[in-house]
């Protein structure tokens, strides 16, 4: 068991070193990308409606989160392909490879934190301790279901190639039915009932009122929080059986 | 030696899906969409019906032909490949050198794919840590440990990585051809290791082409044909059988 933690520890650290091994900017990237993202936006929107301190801050936050899942998705996705010479030759928990790409993606999603953090001094920000729990929650259980959507995407993907293409696709899809950018009572109602019925919309909904305005944070928040968290509880147990059912006959599919 | 042997292998099978190329047109394809699912193709069986009992200690040879199955049946035994039928028990440690130098990244130095390789292997970081001067010095590249993998010859890889490998610590131990490794001198410290693995009573398997080796090391030897292994024997009935094809 210690054995295979050490693995997982190993897998990230040199994943993690090597993804911007020989480029310039090296580990910057994982900073400029959303915040070169949040720029575009804020310019464009700025432009459009007037805009207030909390929404620059709900943006920022926004587009860090959407990254976080996007990219834990693609990683996740593409991560028992990419250990393919290694899972053809020695046998150890395949999970291991999910695992740890997820896990980078989170990496980068606390680096991506203290940027906002920085952010926070001059634009400033409510939050409480119990808001700071919230935050957390909404932070933990998308990290529970990108693995689950990973682990799921992951043994597809070996089978069928267009899974990457179409996830693109997919993750764009998701982008634009979450209130990135815009606010939800600006849809339509019945466009705002779809919306509602992303799990990503509750999550970074919650995300904003545990950092941003902490003071608004009501018991209801946890209840929701609860709700969708067990939600993607069930998505990570259904894809941990599925895994585990058809990752003994992946090293044949390579 | 034991009575319980330390590997088992029952009645294996094994059998292979190999889809056909897919030619499907846009229309083909809409006419029948779930063909993504289920494509068309042929089972082919590797490994027959395999019986094959190893015990502690024994240093076991297998013989076969290019494509009789040798790399599957190991993989079997190293649990990557399930079997289709039958059954495998193992009670002890195995370590497979099914290919040297797994999990090595041309980008990292040769210090950090010592470890990277190691934990791999199963190895803990600070027995590593604790090996790490014996395995530089084994595989002399000392002046290299701090260059990129990528600026090593094949050769020099090659020696680090076996000197990884011989550090691993398990009760079984799977070379897949890994004898013909690096110039003379290496070759003679590689086969010294297999000696010493064979007096600490090590299980060891080898699958190899070489009759010398399988002729000087094994003290049984088995030789796989379509699928069966034809020969359980002797090393020189074995190697006769190999020759005769």
């Amino acid at each position: 068991m210690s054995n295979y933690l050490e693995l997982l520890r190993e897998f990230i650290k040199t994943d993690f070193k090597l993804r911007y091994k020989n480029s310039y900017l090296g580990i910057i990237w994982i900073v400029l990308k959303p915040l070169a993202m949040f720029s575009v936006i804020y310019v464009v929107w700025s432009n459009i409606i007037k805009i207030d301190a909390d929404y620059k801050m709900m943006l920022l936050l926004g587009i860090m989160v959407m990254t976080f899942f996007n990219e834990g998705v693609m990683m996740g996705l593409g991560s028992l392909m990419s250990k393919a010479g290694i899972i053809l030759k020695i046998k150890f928990p395949r999970e291991i490879v999910v695992f740890s790409a997820v896990t980078i993606s989170l990496l980068d999603f606390i680096f991506n934190m203290v940027v906002f953090a920085i952010f926070s001094i001059f634009t400033p920000v409510t939050v409480t301790p119990i808001s700071f729990v919230l935050f957390l929650m909404a932070i933990f259980s998308l990290y529970i279901l990108i693995m689950g959507v990973s682990l799921f995407l992951s043994i597809l993907y070996i089978k069928l190639r267009d899974i990457h293409n179409l996830m693109q696709v997919v993750l764009q899809l998701f982008f634009w039915l979450t209130p990135v950018y815009y606010q939800l009572e600006m849809l339509p109602e019945n466009l705002q009932r779809i919306v509602m019925l992303n799990p990503l919309t509750t999550i970074l909904t919650l995300a904003r009122k545990g950092l941003i305005t902490g003071d608004q944070v009501v018991r209801a928040d946890f209840i929701d929080m609860t709700m969708i968290f067990l939600v993607c509880l069930s998505i990570l147990i259904v894809a941990i059986v599925f895994f585990r059912k058809r990752v003994i006959k992946i090293a044949e599919y390579f | 030696m034991d009575k319980e042997p330390i590997i088992k292998l029952k009645d294996i099978k094994k059998t292979f899906f190999l889809p056909h190329q897919r030619h499907d047109s846009l229309v083909e394809f809409l006419s029948n969409p779930l063909r993504i699912f289920k494509p068309s193709g042929e089972e082919f069986t590797v490994l027959k019906d395999i019986d094959l009992e190893i015990y502690r200690g024994e240093f076991l040879g297998i013989m076969g032909r290019n494509g009789s199955g040798k790399s599957t049946l190991l993989k079997i035994l190293a649990g990557i490949y399930a079997p289709t039928e039958g059954k495998v028990e193992v009670n002890g440690k195995i370590v497979p050198f099914l290919e040297l130098g797994v999990g090595f990244n041309r980008e990292l130095s040769g210090r950090e794919n010592v470890f990277l390789n190691g934990i791999i292997l199963g190895m803990p970081r600070e027995f590593l840590k604790e090996k790490y001067d014996e395995i530089v010095a084994f595989s002399e590249l000392e002046k290299f440990m701090d260059m990129p993998l990528k600026n090593y010859s094949s050769g020099m890889q090659v020696r680090l990585a076996f000197s990884i490998a011989i550090m691993a610590d398990a009760d079984i131990y799977v070379l897949d051809e890994v004898l013909a490794v690096g110039d003379t001198a290496f070759q003679k410290k590689c086969f010294d290791i297999f000696r010493s693995y064979k007096e600490r009573g090590k299980t060891i398997i080898l699958v190899t082409h070489a009759a010398p080796s399988v002729r000087e090391f094994c003290n049984r030897a088995v030789f796989l044909k379509d699928g069966l292994l034809q020969v359980k024997g002797s090393p020189e009935e074995v190697i006769k059988a190999y020759e005769q094809g």
